[in-house]
């Protein structure tokens, strides 16, 4: 398992979990106590942070220093801009989703809570996460077996 | 994942310049072990630079190491 293999394990198994917990609390709050700016700023710099991530690999690979051992080449930032691109796709799927389906629900006169939008928002990140991790791991494992020397 | 029409003789090269291993190698091509398995599984046709720089650490020709074949055969030695 090498260094972005690890990275799309980390990013599905404690980053998905951290920001659903980070911004479901930002969000309980902001709920509960009416809506202020504390709250709103906390849900506001988890998403943009979280939403930011896929952009280590290629700001680590331009500016970080050149290691003795090379953990991180071309075909990684090849899969790596794959599972991105792959993720945006999903991406696009969950926005036609999240358009759709509550005016399927409701129906054309009906009207929904303006809290769905920073949930839909929390869930829009959530979805990229998962895609691109999924995504980092199949490429992987269909390319990246190690054979005997 | 389809193999592509780019055949290479990584591994005989490997052998007949004293069992280079493939980390060997990969440090010599500044790439990971894992992009070396993957070359010589036919699995990832590397950058025009890597393929350069695989062909000047076993010190041949580029076309030496690497062969094109449309229809995706393995080259006749």
């Amino acid at each position: 398992m090498n260094r972005q293999t690890k990275e799309a394990c980390l990013g599905l198994l404690l980053v998905v979990p951290m920001i659903v917990i980070i911004g479901g609390v930002g969000v309980f709050i902001g709920y509960d106590k009416g809506i202020s700016f504390g709250p709103l700023l906390m849900f506001g710099g988890t998403v943009i942070a979280g939403g930011l991530i896929w952009l280590v690999p290629f700001i680590s690979s331009r500016i970080g220093k050149p290691e003795e051992k090379v953990s991180f080449d071309e075909r990684d930032l090849l899969i790596h801009k794959r599972a991105v691109m792959a993720a945006y796709v999903v991406l696009w799927l969950y926005f036609v989703a999240a358009c759709v389906i509550p005016w399927c629900v409701v129906g054309p006169q009906g009207s929904i809570s303006v809290n769905i939008m920073p949930l839909a928002l929390l869930g829009g990140l959530i979805v990229f996460t998962l895609a691109q991790g999924l995504a980092t791991v199949v490429q992987y494992g269909r390319g990246g077996d190690d054979a005997k020397d | 994942m389809p193999k592509t029409e780019i055949q290479n003789r990584i591994r005989r090269l490997r052998f007949d310049h004293g069992e280079m291993t493939q980390q060997q190698l990969a440090d010599k091509a500044r790439v990971t072990r894992q992009t070396i398995i993957a070359i010589e599984a036919g699995k990832y046709a590397p950058s025009l630079p890597l393929a350069f720089r695989i062909a000047a650490a076993f010190g041949v020709p580029l076309e030496d190491v690497f062969q094109y074949t449309p229809n995706g055969d393995p080259p006749s030695d």
